[in-house]
Formats: C-alpha cells, structure tokens, sequence
C-alpha cells in the first residue's frame, strides 16, 4: 500500500493546479455559469495544448496513453477550481466510450480531434425525468437499410450546445445501441436548461426522423448498455475525486473567513461550536481522498470496482454536499452572497450528488454486490 | 498510490487465519466480541507469543517483530473479526511497549519489554480520576520524591483490567511548584500492582461486567527509576501515546460479529414470504453502513501507513477514532432496529439469537465514543491541532 502519490503525479498536480490558480479566477466561473456558451474556448485551447485531453487515449489515436489516476488528478483540481467545461463530457462522457467501443474507423476521426482540443463532444442517454435507467432513455432509433433513424429527446446532455458530436445511447427494437451523431444533422434542435451550476451546460436535444448512416455505431447493436454500464465506475471514480478537491477548497476559505471574521470579541475560529462544524468538515474531507483514489486505481489496474466505485461516489458526493452546507452555516450572512465563491461550490457539490446517480442509487448498487 | 497488499501481506494474512482456525478448533479459548479488552486469555497470548506477534511492529533491536503498522492491523484486523482473545497483552503490545521503546530508560525497556512480548505479564492503564476525565492535565495523584523512591498518592478510575493486573502505566503529578505550567507537572511511571498501599475496587457496567475499576494508592513507594522519559514530560508523552491507542483498527472492530450477525438475519429472516434482504430500505441501510466500514477501514490503513512512512499522526488518529468508533456504535443500532424485538435477547437468555450477542453489544457500544478521548475532545483536537483554529 502506498498512499502518497508518486513524483510524477505530484508535478502533474501542481501544475494543474498552478493553471487553475493563474487562469481560472471566480469571476471566470460566474460568467461561465451565466454566459450562454459555459466555457471559455481560449482555456480549452490551453488545457489540449497541455496534452490533458490525450491523457486517457492510446498513441496510435492521436493520444498519450497516460494513466487514469492521472485523469483523476486532474479531476480532483478540476473540483479545488470549481471549473466549468466541457472537459467531463468530451474526454470522458464521449471519448472513453469511444475509445474502448468504437470502430477504428471512428476512433480515428474523432479522438485526435478531441486530443488537439478541435472537437466537443458529449452523450445523450437520459430522458425527461433523468433516471439512470435503462428503460427510461430518452432516444429511439430505428433500424433500416443503411443505418438507423433517431426520434426523441434527450435531456441533461452536458454541453450539447456547442458540441460537434454526441454518442447518443438509443432504444432499439434489438436492445440498446450507442450511434455517433453529427450536432448538425437535419432534426436535431437544442436548447440550453438553466440548471443549479449555470445557464448553459446542460441541454435538451430534441430529434426529429434524424438519420445515422451505419457505420456509426459504436460496438455492437444492443450491447450499448452494458458499455454504459461498464463507463460508470470510471464516471464514479472521477467525481469523487472532483469532490474531493471541491471539498478541501471550500474547507480552506472557510477557515480563512472565520480567522479573520471577529465575533464576540475573538475570532469565530475560537468558538467551540465552529470548531466542530470544521472538524466534521475535515474528517469528510479526509475520509473521502482515499476512498476516490482507490477507485481510480482499481480502474487503472484494470481491476474489479463497481462496488468500491460507487462507495466512493456516495461517499463523496454526499460528503461534498455536507461540507458546503456546514460551510453556509458558519459564514452566515456573507455565505449567501453572490460575491462569495462558496455558492459556485455548493451549487457544484448538489449537482455531482444527482449526476450520475444519487446515494440511494449508489447504495442499491452496492446491495447489489453484496449479493442481498 | 497503490491500494494492495504485497504478496507477503497477503500470505501474512493467510497465516493469521490458519493459527485462528486452529486455535478455535482447539475449542479451549472464548472467542466474543470487546474480547480484545474483556476476555485475558494469557495462554492464548503466550500462543501469539510464540508466533513473536506480540510485539508485531515493534523493531527488532527491541525483541519485536520489526514488522509495519500494516501488517499489524491486518493480524488485529483477522483476530478481531473473530472476537479472539487478545485482552492479556493487548494495551501492553499496543501502549505500553511503544511508548517504552519511545521513552523508556535501558533499565526499564530490559526489565519489562521480554515479558510483554512472552505473555508473562498484563497491564492497565492509570491515567483518569475522578476529577480528571477529558481534562487529564488536572490529574492530581501526587508522586513526592523521597530520595531513592517516590511516595504515590491519589485516586484513579474508570481503569480497565486493574484488578488482574500485575503493572500499572499512571500519570502522576511530579512538580509541585504552583508556577509551573500545567502540562509541565507530569510525569509518566510504571507501579507495580502488588505494592503495599494499592486497593483496587470494582466497578460494575451497565451490563453488570466488571471490567474497570477505581484504584487507590495510599502510600505507594514506587522506586525512581521507574519513571518514564523524562520527568515532568509525562503529559506530552501520553499525548503521543494516546495516538497509538487510538489509531487502530480496533476502533473499527470491537463488535465485527454484530455485522456477521446482521447480515445473517437480514438473509434467513422472511417477512410475508420475504427476506428482509430483499427490502429496498433495509438494503440502503445496509449499503450505507457498508460504505463507513470501508471508509473507515481505509483510512485506518492509511495511518497505518503513515505511522510506516515514519510519520507521527496525530490529527489523523482523532479522525480516524471519531469516524470509526461512530461507525460501531451505528452498526449495532441500525441492527437492533432491524432485528426487532428479538435484538433485545440477551446472552443466556432463553430464544436468544447470535448468543444475544447483538443485545450485548449495544450495551457495550455506549462508550466506544467517550474512552481513550470522547468524540468532542477528539474533535477540539482535529479543530486545534489539525486546523489550527485559534484557541480563544
Ligand atoms: C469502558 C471504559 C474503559 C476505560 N478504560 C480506562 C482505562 O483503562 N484507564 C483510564 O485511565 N481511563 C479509562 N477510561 C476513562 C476514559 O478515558 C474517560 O472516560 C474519558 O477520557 C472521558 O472522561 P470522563 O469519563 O471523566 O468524562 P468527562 O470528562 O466528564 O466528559 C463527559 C462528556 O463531556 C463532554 N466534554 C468533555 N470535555 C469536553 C471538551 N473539552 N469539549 C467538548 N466537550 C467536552 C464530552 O461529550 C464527554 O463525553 C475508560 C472509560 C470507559 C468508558
């Protein structure tokens, strides 16, 4: 065992953390979460020139072959950031999918174009009551002679605003099949929600008679699911770490805040009840950094971890939320403001609990392989 | 990061379950929950001994093992899954024998390390007092040098195994100068328990178990050179002492056969023709709890391996003894709800299940978040020491 992470990762680290520090101001994100694009095209250029989109896909795509707990570094200082982009969706919503599923053909027209930072891409899976569940997708398609026709709507799909393609997980007669989709086809419209984290990240797709040609599945007809399914734990392991680095960050400034916020006659860092709100905050904080990074390196071991990544995602996306909501609590007034970061994180931490499936959700996984 | 065992953690492993088996097999020990602290078992302890794992983790220029932390917690982690009877050596190997090696004298690491490791004596712990409970630097059991020994004067309480044991480990206030500051006026010493002056009382439990005791030493004559470290530093060294006590997965534990016990029930137990496995919130209950042991369970291998990195934890072992010890205390009592009415079946007790084991347990749960430093001080400690929050 070995809990520290290595030297290579530890300058990954940093300098990802650095780029955040230099380049992503708070102001930065409250314009993402207001603007109606939701991510700074510039930031993008810089983060493909740092070679982080390649990191996930193999050389002979145009990638890196770097190791998935690499990916989850960059996770965790995604969360200390609280950035906003389409970073989750294309490298991983769209290119692991890709990457491990598709046809060399289509690996090969889109990866190196999401590794170069030209392309976004993202997933249209659910439908309008967001369920992750299979047979509550959002899509249909149907067969025919030279390829399929999807009808539906897709709701909840990150960035499809100003994605240049999306993996659309679709319901056919033959099961569930997972087709590559032009954003510009003819029939498909969308339109932004307005969500907790900003006005443009989430969308709805609508699709009307919208033609794929054949060759644009990915894998096979009817096993799209069990690709999803096999995604998850990755998705899982990623969000914990986001979580964590959200959950350190919201811990650092709040003590700030209540070393220097005078009370009393003292500081409210000296009051005991304070206090313990920051102990719990710290022992979340701490008890979830282990439980994500063993997650991501089940994943990169090419390990077993459907059980042990839904622990860490209903764990730290439950743990996240809590420290936000003790951290409104102890700044009081000042925690409400819109000028004050903490909402960007705590708006941030409501939404990784829901994405990707609430504790309730991660919980019956883990029943599940419990064999109850 | 690397989240493994190595192979020989793993073969490590296999061996603590091969002597388990055996041993229970032998049919001859008591095998029970709290067994860690409640059941002294000095043949058993003398079995481990054999093994040299008393004193698993303690360098082998000092007799021990010169194994990890590690390898440590997966042994207390396999004998504790099992209820075994670890109480004759346990707080010796954990505490005692640490903080010997840490601050002991020559004199004193030759006279008591050979018998902890071989079984040969037990120990307790002499640190509360009726005044000095969470405020431990209000300890006033007094020790006045006379010379060639210390006269000991005082009252202690709430002490585990007193009254079986042979040696006591106290805090005792050695500088008397009213100016002194307060955490300067401690000494730790080892008393011998056979000494004229000493009267060890029960004291019985909630469960009516005589496990601790008050103790009163009128009188006592304990001779110098039995003081630990350095004098008047007593009450730093018990600090650091106290993160041996509190770092292990001991914490996690103490009731393992309540877990085995529910999962059990909740598989054989039908309600209107079904397991209660089957019910979708008796599952998320049990996916929740899931989910804190193996928290807690990581993060104790964690200190684990920052007590191997050469680190000294100290912040850490307050998260690790609130998150684990709240984890316990939730386990039994999600489980009694779960069980029902026959959860409240005692041990003995005619249609008791588990050997009312579960009932036992809840009972024994209320203080696993009040020793060795009650939740709320343990949280002062993460808040000041960790955060470094101001103090006033
Ligand atoms: C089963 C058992 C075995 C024990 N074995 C031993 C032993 O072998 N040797 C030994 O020396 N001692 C032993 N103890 C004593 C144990 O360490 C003390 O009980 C513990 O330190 C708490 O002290 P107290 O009981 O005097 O409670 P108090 O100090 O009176 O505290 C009671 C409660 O007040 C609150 N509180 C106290 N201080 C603070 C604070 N600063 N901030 C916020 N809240 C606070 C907490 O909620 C705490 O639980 C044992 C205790 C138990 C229950």
């Amino acid at each position: 065992m070995e809990f520290d992470l290595q030297e290579d990762q530890i300058i990954l680290k940093d300098s990802v953390k650095k780029f955040f520090e230099k380049e992503v101001s708070k102001d930065l994100i409250r314009e993402l979460m207001e603007n109606d694009t939701g991510y700074s095209p510039e930031l993008w250029k810089k983060m493909a020139e740092l070679g982080w989109m390649g990191i996930p896909f193999d050389e002979e795509n145009g990638g890196y072959g770097g190791t998935f707990l690499d990916l989850a570094i960059i996770f965790e200082e995604i969360g200390r950031a609280a950035f906003l982009s389409p970073f989750f969706a294309t490298v991983v919503l769209s290119g692991i999918l890709l990457q491990n599923h598709g046809s060399k053909e289509n690996k090969q027209a889109i990866i190196p174009n999401i590794v170069d930072g030209s392309v976004i891409s993202t997933l249209a899976m659910l439908g309008k009551k967001g369920f992750y569940d299979k047979e509550e997708l959002g899509l249909n398609a149907v067969i025919t002679e030279n390829g399929y026709t999807i009808n539906g709507s897709a709701f909840f799909v990150p960035y499809a605003h100003v994605a240049d393609n999306m993996i659309c997980v679709t319901q056919t007669s033959d099961g569930i099949t997972l087709l590559i989709v032009d954003s510009k086809s003819e029939g498909i419209d969308i339109t932004p929600l307005h969500t907790l984290t900003g006005k443009a990240h989430d969308c709805v797709v609508n699709f009307k008679d919208v033609i794929v040609p054949a060759d644009k599945i990915v894998g096979e007809i009817g096993k799209g699911w069990e690709y999803i399914e096999a995604l998850f734990p990755k998705i899982n392991a990623l969000l914990s770490c986001q979580c964590v680095g959200g959950m350190q960050e919201v811990l650092r400034f709040t003590l700030d805040h209540l070393n220097q916020r005078i009370q009393f006659g003292k500081p409210l860092s000296a009051l005991q009840v304070v206090q313990h709100y920051c102990s719990d905050m710290f022992i979340k904080s701490e008890t979830s950094r282990y439980p994500a990074y063993r997650a991501a390196w089940l994943v990169s071991e090419n390990l077993e971890c459907k059980k042990d990544a839904s622990i860490a995602k209903s764990w730290c996306a439950e743990a996240y939320k809590d420290v936000t909501k003790a951290a409104h609590q102890v700044t009081g007034g000042i925690g409400f403001t819109y000028e004050y970061d903490l909402h960007l994180f705590s708006k941030q931490a409501k939404t990784i609990e829901l994405l990707f499936g609430n504790g309730a959700f991660h919980r019956s996984i883990i029943a599940n392989e419990m064999e109850l | 990061m690397e989240f493994n065992f190595s192979k020989e953690q793993l073969s490590f492993r296999e061996e603590v379950k091969a002597f388990i088996k055996e041993a229970k097999e032998q049919n001859t020990y008591t095998f029970m929950d709290n067994g860690f602290c409640e059941v002294l078992s000095q043949e058993f302890s003398k079995k481990m001994s054999k093994k040299k794992w008393i004193g698993l983790s303690w360098p082998k220029e000092f007799g021990g093992k010169g194994k990890g932390y590690i390898d440590k917690v997966i042994m207390i982690e396999e004998m504790l899954k099992v209820g075994a009877p670890l109480g004759y050596h346990y707080v010796a190997d954990r505490q005692v024998g640490p903080g010997l090696i840490h601050f002991g004298s020559e004199y004193l690491r030759n006279k008591f390390l050979p018998p902890i490791l071989n079984a040969e004596n037990t120990w307790c712990l002499l640190f509360s007092e009726p005044g000095a409970g969470s405020d431990m630097a209000n300890c006033k059991t007094n020790a006045i040098d006379k010379g060639d020994h210390f006269l000991v004067n005082g009252q202690k309480v709430w002490n585990t195994n007193a009254h079986v044991s042979d040696y006591g480990w106290a805090l005792v206030k050695t500088n008397h100068d009213p100016k002194t500051y307060k955490y300067n006026a401690f000494s730790e010493m080892i008393i011998d328990m056979k000494s004229p002056g000493i009267t060890v009382r029960p004291i019985y439990n909630t469960l009516g178990i005589h496990s601790f005791n008050e103790v009163f030493l009128d009188d006592v004559k304990v001779p110098k050179e039995n003081i630990v470290g350095k004098m008047d530093n007593g009450f730093r060294q018990i600090m650091t002492n106290l993160d041996y006590e509190r770092s292990g997965i001991d914490r996690l534990l103490q009731n393992a056969s309540v877990h085995i016990a529910l999962m059990d029930y909740i598989k054989t137990t039908e309600q209107n023709g079904q397991p209660l496995s089957k019910d979708p919130l008796i599952r998320d209950q049990i996916a929740q709890l899931e989910i804190e042991y193996e928290v807690g369970r990581l993060y104790v291998y964690y200190v684990s391996y920052l007590l191997d990195s050469g680190k000294i934890p100290s912040s850490e072992t307050a998260v690790g003894k609130t998150f684990c010890t709240t984890y316990e205390s939730k386990l039994v009592d999600m489980t009694m709800s779960i069980m029902g009415m026959p959860g409240l079946l005692r041990n003995g007790s005619p249609e008791a299940l588990y050997d009312g084991s579960v009932g036992q347990s809840y009972l024994w749960s209320v203080p696993y978040t009040v020793q060795a430093g009650s939740v709320e001080v343990l949280k002062n400690i993460i808040a000041q020491r960790g955060l470094k929050m101001a103090l006033k």
